[in-house]
């Protein structure tokens, strides 16, 4: 459309040339707000009510906006459904780079808006698309409803109209990524305004008080009244395939030092006969008896644990607890192992913080999936495991400082939870 | 890294090169923000490397400094396509710790909205499986009943899609007089629309051309990656966690579990439109034993937790979604929750179905395991 932007110049000297302009960017704009075509992007949540808003009950098709295109090269409009991390923000930089101007980007939910349900204790999001492409609308809503959106898609609607070939459409720049934390100095702000807020208010009731020595307001505070309910008691839970202590004695004549978490003296038989029946067993084993355990009970008929449900760890001051849970398909019992590592220590202090804490044996030769949940907790909480075949972060990127679950491990982007 | 299966050839005779696609993260048809790099030689794939973590927004890094209360919420951004499943997931954990009872019309709620919930899910699935084929009709079919599941959604629990509805003891609202009446007549709709649905796709050349035996997923490899829900038993194994380890009030209800035994892309498509029909049978049994009277929450309590581990896991439309909260010390707070969600597994094991198919097949093969890419990031 470059041409176009020269017609002023060229015509407004002219006698008359203005209303040519002005027709032309009549022309130009009905076409423009008429067919804005969006980008299939979405990464979340919110893109479901992008799609449902295209979909027969909302049908989009009615703003002109039916056609989602692929291929950036094709599209006018990129909708930002859903929360954007760090490692997704190149690629969205990249895609807007690629649509041909005039484009224009909604930011839909409150996850482009600010980081919505994410801004707290967090990592790895993107508090703001702002932060790093220009920003036309912003669509509040978590998810924001189709209505919300096509509000959002009118308000651009009149943003286009009001371009003209005198002011057309000027291209922004996309932000440098290594400036994303400008949040916190956004923080900073916000929190003084909010002091002076405070400060401005108590004094004015202060003011209002010494006006009015005896106000009484006429609101008086109406409680609903609160239905009451019984208590219900639980229902008995139905067991399937070997008791808790069935296992366990089972486990203990083959590997005499299994034992389970208990604060009590009681023998150790009683303590795991009293776990009530809707929770699995969790046995104690020690980091050298745990592979050769995880080989017994797969390939035990009795036990037949050919499940893996997961592999996840829990960080404590001087330890860590590595949670295998397995099942068995034939039989329905439940068996986690729970495997107690401590930390290795000799590592200097300073060093703690990135590097690998605790080795264990990998049992993705026996679980093939196995593999992505190590490397989920390789990844989480730094642990190693021997044996591995593929051992890679698999959720943050290779160059990330830190292992995100353990308990001290701190960011320069997370901001803490007021409490 | 993942090898070739044994028996495995290339076809040199075609004399291609060896080379590399990328796939994703942006892309229509990974589900989200996934991405694949696939070695190819010419248009068959060899092998297949998943990468997660581009929609990792650090969910169980949040829970720690959560109250119980507010991390059902966040289960809600999980698996959004179901997220009045997530939620009694949670719930049913910390209902475990707070050892607190539901009342008969409670459960009731719950079954019916669980329900509605697998039927909304599938119907994404047939939308998306049929869209992804190229039939772009589906989508619009599949969207359309799922609306009126939403307006159901939107009537109990105030949310189109993000509900936060259950609490420990029952649920945050009592339904409305209308509901059983529109879950009524949304059930006498859907039968109409499933038959047309069927007819439309079940039996359509493209669709048998295209995914009959493709993507086929062995029993025993199925088990060793550790799926489940309808991919888990298009493969052969009958294993349903409203049946092994019932909830709520499952065993009261006379349902079947459909089990498939060729494991491929047409299987995990007839599997999930059985589901919607058993779903469907489900609800009719709730409408008929539906009580009208009595308390449809147990006596509020605070949502404090024992010292202890509670795992709770249930069966939502993609499959086993189990809860682990681990509570340090008596209180308000987790010391950690970790979600085992369904998708996981499914896209650990892509590289099984789909080496030595078209890449125009992965396409296939993406859509039938309906992963939800949120849920294995988290
Ligand atoms: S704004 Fe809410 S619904 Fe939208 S992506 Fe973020 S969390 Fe999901």
């Amino acid at each position: 459309m470059g041409i176009i932007n020269y017609a002023p110049k060229i015509l407004d000297p002219i006698p008359g040339g203005k209303y040519v302009v002005n027709a032309i960017d009549y022309v130009v704009n009905w076409a423009r707000a008429n067919s804005i075509w969006p980008l299939t992007y979405g990464t979340s949540c919110c893109a479901i009510e992008m799609m449902s808003s295209s979909m027969a009950r909302y049908d989009i098709a009615r703003f002109g906006s039916e056609v989602f295109r692929s291929s950036p090269r094709q599209a006018d409009l990129f909708i930002l459904a859903g929360t954007i991390t760090r490692r997704m923000a190149p690629a969205i930089q990249m895609l807007w780079e690629q649509i041909p101007g005039p484009k224009y980007v909604i930011a839909m939910g409150a996850c482009t808006i600010s980081g919505g349900p994410f801004i707290y204790d967090n990592y790895s999001v993107v508090r703001g698309a702002q932060n790093l492409i220009p920003v036309d609308v912003f669509v509040p809503g978590c998810p924001p409803r189709p209505e919300a959106l096509f509000h959002g898609l009118l308000t651009l609607r009149e943003k286009i109209l009001k371009e003209t070939c005198r002011h057309p459409w000027h291209e922004g720049k996309p932000k440098d990524v290594s400036t994303m934390d400008r949040y916190r100095e956004a923080a900073k702000t916000w929190a003084a305004l909010e002091e002076m807020k405070d400060e401005a208010m108590a004094e004015a009731r202060a003011k209002f008080k010494e006006e009015h020595p005896d106000y009484k307001s006429a609101y008086k505070p109406v409680r609903v009244k609160k239905e009451d309910f019984p208590e219900v008691p639980r229902v008995p839970f139905k067991r399937f395939g070997l008791t808790q202590s069935e296992l366990f004695a089972k486990l203990r004549e083959k590997f005499p030092k299994v034992t389970v978490h208990t604060h009590s003296e009681d023998p150790i038989e009683d303590v795991v006969a009293a776990i009530p029946a809707d929770r699995p067993l969790e046995v104690m084993v020690e980091p050298e008896d745990y592979l050769s355990i995880v080989e017994f009970v797969k390939s035990s008929p009795e036990f037949n644990m050919d499940y893996l449900i997961d592999v996840t760890a829990i960080d404590y001051d001087d330890h860590f607890d590595m949670v295998t849970m397995l099942r068995s398909l034939e039989h329905g019992h439940k068996l986690f192992l729970c495997v107690q590592m401590k930390k290795d220590f000799s590592i200097p202090e300073e060093k703690r913080a990135t590097s690998l804490l605790a080795s264990v044996k990998s049992i993705s030769h026996l679980y093939p999936g196995a593999e992505v949940k190590e490397r989920e907790v390789y990844d989480m909480f730094g642990i190693n495991f021997e044996g591995h075949p593929d051992q890679r972060r698999i959720f943050l990127d290779k160059d990330f400082v830190g292992y995100p679950l353990r308990k001290d491990f701190t960011h320069p982007q997370m901001i803490r939870r007021p409490v | 890294m993942p090898t070739l299966p044994p028996g495995f050839r290339l076809q040199r005779e075609t004399n291609t090169e060896e080379f590399f696609i990328n796939m994703g993260p942006q892309h229509p048809s990974t589900h989200g923000a996934l991405r694949l790099a696939l070695r190819m030689d010419g248009e068959t794939i060899v092998e297949l490397v998943p990468h997660f973590g581009y929609i990792h927004r650090g969910m169980e890094k949040q829970a720690e400094s959560m109250s119980y209360l507010q991390y059902i919420a966040l289960s809600d951004r999980q698996d959004y396509l179901t997220a009045i499943q997530n939620n009694l997931g949670v719930v049913i954990a910390l209902e475990k710790g707070m050892n607190v009872g539901v009342p008969e019309k409670g459960e009731y709620i719950r079954v019916m909205l669980q329900e509605l919930g697998r039927i909304a899910s599938h119907l994404v699935f047939f939308g998306c499986f049929g869209g992804d084929l190229g039939g772009q009709t589906c989508l619009l079919f599949g969207f359309k009943e799922r609306e009126m599941i939403h307006d159901i959604l939107e009537e109990v629990t105030g949310s189109r899609l993000t509900t936060n509805f259950f609490r420990p003891g029952g649920s945050r609202y009592d339904v409305p007089e209308t509901f059983i009446p529109r879950v009524k007549a949304f059930l006498d709709h859907l039968e109409d629309s499933m038959r047309d649905y069927e007819r439309f796709l079940s039996k359509n050349i493209i669709v048998l051309e295209r995914s009959i035996g493709i993507g086929v997923l062995s029993k025993e490899d199925a088990i060793a990656y550790g799926c489940s829900g309808p991919v888990l038993r298009a493969s052969g194994v009958n294993f349903d966690v409203r049946r092994v380890n019932p909830y709520s009030i499952y065993d009261q209800f006379d349902f079947d579990i459909p089990v498939f035994h060729n494991g491929d892309c047409y299987d995990r498509y007839k599997i999930r439109i059985a589901e919607i029909h058993e779903s469907m049978k489900i609800l009719r049994q709730c409408i008929d034993k539906f009580p009208k009277e009595g308390p449809w929450r147990s006596k509020e309590k605070p949502v404090r937790l024992p010292e202890g581990r509670y795992y709770s896991e249930i069966e939502t439309a993609k499959g086993l979604y189990a809860t682990y909260v681990v509570a340090a010390t008596t209180g308000e707070k987790p010391y950690r929750i970790h979600t085992r969600g369904p998708s996981f597994p499914h896209i650990a094991a892509l590289n099984k179905m789909a080496q030595g198919h078209k890449i125009s097949d992965l396409v296939t093969i993406m859509a039938t395991l309906d992963p939800v890419i949120p849920e294995i990031d988290r």
